[in-house]
């Protein structure tokens, strides 16, 4: 690797260890808050000296690509690889950036098998990307699918011309790009599972194994059965056909044999994740009950070893209780017996994840802990997930809970001086118009506007990599996605009672009040009863994005008196008029920037004693 | 009337204040005597038939004794028919008074909608959405109020004999395009299955009243809309034939027979309304569809406008089952015949479409123009057999992305397919789809053209002609270097030598002349320098020494002289981030074309300018 390439990665990974919450120890506040100041300055230095290396050495190769020789080509993909491998996952975007410029080179200039390599990258490329947007709908993300599957499609298309490859490597990246087609999510499950068998069909033709006898091809095989018995999580089991169901048991069975006869040799005991899916096989086929199914599970479960933080381990912790919430989530009347268990349940995951060592580049740590989110089961007895979500957010993104809870600060300020002045402004609100009391009603707003700035951005935590550890600014593509958080939050917190109230803050908080601009196009402003709540969330975060916290990835870098200019410019476009006009009002002004002080200072203090 | 009989109108039985001469004969007066006579003494010797009329008013009908049984059948007649008359007359009065309680609730309706609107949008003037939303509200109200208000003129146009028809050359396919994008989104709001097909068409260039025409075709398919519940479907089909086998008046030989039936499963109509349709002012009196709005008069309308234009209309239906209406009109031709377009006889083209019929009709015009219609039902399949045609180097001359492909989203695909095949190759989207709506994403994902449903030959032949044209044009540049961009002047502004080289290098292929400065210094003296209009296109590079693009543009944008603001600005860099485009943007530049820099990428933005600087 080249050297400016070799300091790119070295600067992201201290990011990354410097926006993880740090554990002090001896530290008094005063000096934890010191070090967390010094930072950020940190951060902003490296993240500066990252687009001045991507600037001055990257940019200016990728612009000479048809001129560069061979060996750079390969030192730009030993760099992109460096980005994402199966490791860990660093630097998508700019991973995707070397790929597409090298496929564009290869396409070009017909150099097949760089061009089928290329391919096959930016799939994978693109599967991290879907992995991170477990939450959402089919429907809302299918993009990012599609992109994946065009891309490993384009690739198994030179499968045809199997005789003329004689390159080994290049065959096996077509092969591996026919089995991958089937990755993630798909319209019918039916789909999904006559995807993968057509994938089996290709790996176990005797005509492509002699070409290639070197290939992997039992581990091949074995990777494809394995995509075809995790349908059985995919997909509903009523949605599946009795074929269907008889393929799945087949790979279920395969995969599961193996399994067991590695274990058996090794001594080990069987995987959670393998006989979890021959459980849910079992179940899906009548065997056994869902109380049978749950039960097993939660053998599994409590056999877990929470001191175990390798995948299988993070797996039994963290993501067989996802699927176990699942199932409950589907048989809500299985719940209530269940409560005490449910809450030890979340006490074992909360320390596990507390005590997760080097937690902050682990994908799969954040992949396992965004299923566990989307399928939360809230019960009295067990913690909210008002509460759980904060945890999440104090844990690994703490610079996202200080943006947050400056936010929030800030709008309980901001709503303060609104209901003094008009106390029915929230009356849209049913359960606002219901508090007759104007005392308690101002309470009450003052404290829902302060937890509606703290979970506005909850569906952030999907996009960790780009809001947290990032280490550059964002490329357009990366822009567009970020735009997916509002949906992400709106789709976790409408679901649970205790955090239903805020799905339209977290929604719409991006939208512009006029309708002309904004994100996303699923919220309609009129339409919503919260949308003055909303829109005081909408101005202050976009005044402590312009102001503090999202330079680093957009660039926009204003002083407190600008953004409130350019606020009073967007009077009627961006923000509603009824809260522009009092930020013509000097008083206003020092209480919204005091508040935004104060909420970044006990947003340090909550981190720096682990309180919510 | 006969010729014996005088009629008298006799006012409280005392007043004559009618005579007619007859009547005058008969009593032997003239009429001014008889209105001041005495009426009985009048007729003294006369047979006399007396009628009540409203008012206190009687009809005297006089005749000599003579006459009297002659007289008394025809006075039977005739009151029979003075009764049928009268019944008529109720009967149109009782639909008037039933059309102007309704009208005035139609129009009332609307009216209370604007006024509410108006006082919500005053009282919240501060709230631009809020305002923006009542104003939306007030348009809708007050568009469906002027449709109310016409189709009361139309009326009583054709009641007054004075609606009138004009002649003027129009085309069947945009007709029937016309009334899809009309109707389409109706049906949707209503997640109704809207199917529209076109059977044989011999004649696409027609003569007529377009207007009027599309006024009865959409004032049916309007009504299937309406009265068909949620989720319905409706049926829609145009074709046309000859008179040949049809027993048509000689007055129509020289015409086509404009054939259209539209079918739904909707609520249906009554046989006791049936028969009432095409009456003015009655609508199909149903609890269901009580909030329908509507005059009443639309099928008054359409039957009077298609009676006019020489045709019939049929209806059948049945209640709780649905209704089907058949036009048919005769038309006649234009004699503008368009021109057969010039196609790559032979080769392949593909199709990208899943759904049968339209896969047999695409494949069936395309064999007809001596094109190989390649099928192919989903998306990833597409992808396969292009990067296999593109490999072989056997690229088919087009391909047609139909709208119903189960796996992938349209212009996804056809955004991968614009990267794979290059840019240059004519991806055409065939959809029902209102292209006004689509056309930024899907130019941007790399459709070239758009060719409407329900397909007509003539526009899916023209377009892909128009394209592969273009396509060899292009070719044929890149191939040879005679082309028509050699009137053109570009500046290059770029600072590292082997990369002017290589744009140099792929720009001499289009001919363009061109300019190089190599930092932005330069570039803002050569253009200050230079007459008005003297560069067409500017390429700048960002990152320079002694000024960099970002100065060197907002420079030139400030410059004293008409070109300043209007010459196209192309960033030419690797810097693809979000603030770099929006700098680049922010600076004064158009357009931002990333590098490396794609010969094809290059030649896309030429084609694209330099053409428009040619319109």
């Amino acid at each position: 690797m080249q050297p400016y390439q070799k300091e790119y990665i070295a600067n992201l990974q201290y990011i990354s260890s410097l926006t993880v919450r740090i554990r002090p120890k001896d530290q008094s506040f005063d000096e934890y808050y010191r070090d967390m100041l010094q930072n950020r300055l940190e951060i902003e230095k490296k993240v500066k000296r990252n687009m001045q290396l991507l600037r001055e050495n990257l940019f200016p190769v990728l612009d000479q690509i048809f001129e560069t020789s061979a060996e750079e080509k390969d030192e730009l993909r030993e760099f992109a690889e460096s980005l994402l491998n199966v490791r860990e996952e660093i630097d998508t975007g700019l991973y995707c950036q070397i790929y597409k410029a090298l496929l564009g080179f290869s396409r070009q200039m017909r150099v097949r098998n760089d061009a089928i390599k290329a391919l096959y990258r930016l799939g994978m490329g693109y599967h991290s990307i879907c992995n991170k947007l477990v939450s959402l709908e089919y429907n809302q993300v299918k993009k990012y699918y599609f992109q994946m599957r065009l891309y490993f499609t384009e690739a198994a298309a030179y499968l045809k011309y199997y005789d003329e490859i004689d390159d080994a490597e290049t065959f096996g990246y077509i092969l591996r790009s026919r089995a991958n087609m089937s990755l993630g999510k798909f319209k019918t499950v039916s789909e999904k599972i006559a995807m993968v068998k057509r994938s089996l069909m290709i790996l176990q033709d005797r005509g492509y194994q002699e070409k290639a006898p070197d290939l992997p091809w039992d581990r091949f095989i074995y990777m494809t059965h394995q995509q075809m018995a995790a349908s059985i999580a995919y997909g509903k089991e009523d949605a599946m056909t009795p074929q269907d169901v008889a393929d799945v048991m087949e790979s279920v069975y395969i995969v599961y044999q193996r399994r067991l006869k590695e274990a058996s040799e090794n001594n080990k005991k069987l995987s959670a994740k393998i006989q979890l899916s021959s459980f849910a096989m079992e179940y899906c086929c009548g065997l056994h009950s869902i109380e049978d199914l749950l039960n097993k599970m939660e053998v599994l479960m409590d056999s877990a070893d929470p001191s175990d933080y390798s995948a299988e381990g993070m797996y039994e912790i963290i993501s067989l209780p996802a699927f176990y919430c699942q199932y409950l989530n589907k048989n809500p009347h299985l719940i209530s017996k269940r409560t005490e268990y449910i809450e030890e349940l979340y006490k074992k995951i909360l320390d596990y994840i507390e005590a997760f060592p080097e937690a902050s580049l682990n994908e799969s740590l954040f992949l396992y802990l965004r299923q566990l989110s989307y399928t939360f089961v809230e019960t009295e007895k067990s913690i909210s997930y008002k509460d759980f979500l904060q945890k999440l957010q104090i844990t690994f993104t703490p610079t996202i809970y200080v943006h947050s809870l400056a936010v929030g600060f800030a709008a309980r300020s901001l709503c303060g001086l609104i209901v003094d002045e008009e106390p029915d402004f929230f009356d849209d609100i049913d359960f606002i118009s219901r508090i007759d009391d104007i005392s308690k009603k101002k309470s009450f707003i003052l404290n829902y506007a302060l937890e509606c700035g703290i979970l506005h951005d909850v569906g952030k935590i999907n996009f960790i990599n780009l809001y947290s550890n990032t280490s550059r600014q964002w490329f357009e593509e990366e822009y567009e996605m970020a735009h997916l958080h509002t949906m992400v939050g709106k789709a976790c917190l409408e679901q649970r009672n205790s955090t239903a109230c805020y799905a339209d803050i977290a929604l719409g908080h991006h939208s512009w009040y006029d309708g002309s601009q904004g994100y996303p196009d699923s919220y309609n402003r009129l339409d919503s009863s919260f949308r003055q709540m909303v829109d005081v969330v909408g101005l202050v975060d976009w005044l402590d994005n312009v102001t503090e916290t999202a330079r680093l990835y957009n660039g926009l870098d204003m002083t407190f008196e600008e953004a409130i200019q350019k606020a009073v410019s967007l009077e009627g476009k961006r923000f509603s008029p009824l809260l522009t006009a009092r930020l013509r009002d000097k008083n206003v002004l020092g209480s919204i920037k005091t508040a935004f002080a104060e909420g970044r200072m006990q947003a340090y203090k909550n981190i720096y004693n682990n309180n919510l | 009337m006969s010729e014996n009989k005088g009629y008298l109108v006799v006012e409280q039985n005392k007043k004559i204040i009618y005579a007619d001469s007859k009547a005058c004969e008969l009593t032997e007066m003239n009429k001014s005597d008889l209105r001041s006579a005495d009426p009985e003494n009048a007729v003294n010797d006369l047979s006399v038939e007396k009628v009540k009329l409203e008012a206190g008013c009687e009809l005297w009908i006089l005749k000599q004794n003579n006459a009297e049984c002659e007289f008394t059948s025809e006075l039977e007649q005739m009151n029979e028919r003075l009764e049928n008359a009268l019944k008529a007359a109720e009967a149109a009065n009782r639909a008037k008074s039933s059309f102007l309680s309704n009208m005035s609730h139609d129009i009332r309706t609307p009216m209370n909608a604007i006024m509410g609107m108006t006082s919500i949008g005053l009282s919240h003037i501060d709230e631009k959405a809020r305002v923006q939303d009542c104003l939306l509200k007030i348009k809708t109200a007050s568009t469906h109020l002027m449709s109310l208000v016409n189709d009361v003129l139309d009326m009583s146009r054709i009641d007054s004999g004075r609606m009138t028809l004009n002649e003027e050359e129009f085309s069947i396919a945009d007709l029937v395009h016309d009334i899809a994008v009309i109707m389409r989104p109706q049906a949707v709001l209503k997640d109704q299955e809207l199917q529209i097909d076109i059977g044989r068409i011999y004649e696409e260039n027609l003569i007529g009243d377009a207007l009027r025409l599309r006024q009865i075709l959409v004032n049916i398919i309007g009504n299937a809309v309406k009265y068909t519940p949620d989720k319905g479907k409706i049926n829609v089909y145009f074709a046309q034939y000859l008179k040949t086998g049809r027993n048509r008046k000689s007055e129509n030989n020289d015409k086509v027979w404009l054939d259209f039936i539209c079918e739904d499963n909707g609520i249906g109509m009554s046989r006791e309304f049936l028969k009432r349709i095409f009456l003015p002012f009655e609508r199909v009196n149903n609890s269901t569809i009580g909030k329908i709005e509507g005059t009443g008069l639309g099928m008054s309308i359409v039957k009077n406008l298609v009676e006019q234009m020489g045709g019939t209309i049929r209806v059948d239906s049945e209640e709780g089952k649905g209704s089907k209406f058949h036009v048919e009109i005769p038309i006649s031709a234009s004699l503008k015949n368009d021109a057969i377009p010039e196609l790559p006889v032979g080769s392949n083209v593909i199709l990208v479409e899943n759904k049968n019929d339209r896969v047999r009709q695409i494949s069936g015009f395309l064999n007809d123009a001596g094109l190989k219609t390649v099928i192919i039902r989903n998306g990833l399949d597409a992808v396969t057999t292009l990067t296999e045609n593109k490999y072989e180097e056997k690229m088919p001359c087009a391909i047609l992305l139909g709208q119903e492909i189960d796996d992938i989203p349209v212009l996804e695909l056809a955004s991968h397919i614009r990267q794979l095949a290059g840019s240059d190759f004519p991806i055409i989207l065939v959809s029902e789809e209102d292209w006004g709506q689509i056309e930024y994403p899907a130019s941007r994902a790399g459709i070239k053209a758009f060719v409407p449903c329900p397909l007509f030959k003539s526009r899916l032949l023209k377009t892909l002609s128009e394209l592969t044209k273009e396509m060899q044009i292009s070719e044929k540049i890149t191939e040879d270097y005679n082309n028509d961009f050699s009137k053109y002047r570009i500046l290059l502004v770029e600072d590292v030598e082997i990369n002017q080289e290589i744009v140099v290098e792929m720009l001499s292929v289009t001919g363009v002349q061109v300019e190089v400065a190599d930092n932005g210094a330069k570039a803002v003296e050569m253009f200050k320098s230079s007459d008005e209009g003297y560069y067409d296109l500017i390429f700048m590079d960002i990152q320079m020494p002694i000024m960099n693009g970002y100065e060197a543009t907002k420079l030139i944008r400030q410059l004293p002289r008409s070109d300043s603001s209007t010459v196209w600005i192309v960033a030419m860099t690797a810097n693809a981030f979000v603030e770099d485009i929006r700098m680049s943007r922010e600076a004064g530049m158009n357009e931002h074309c990333s590098k490396p820099v794609d010969p094809e990428r290059l030649g896309e933005i030429m084609r694209n300018r330099l053409k428009q600087h040619e319109r």
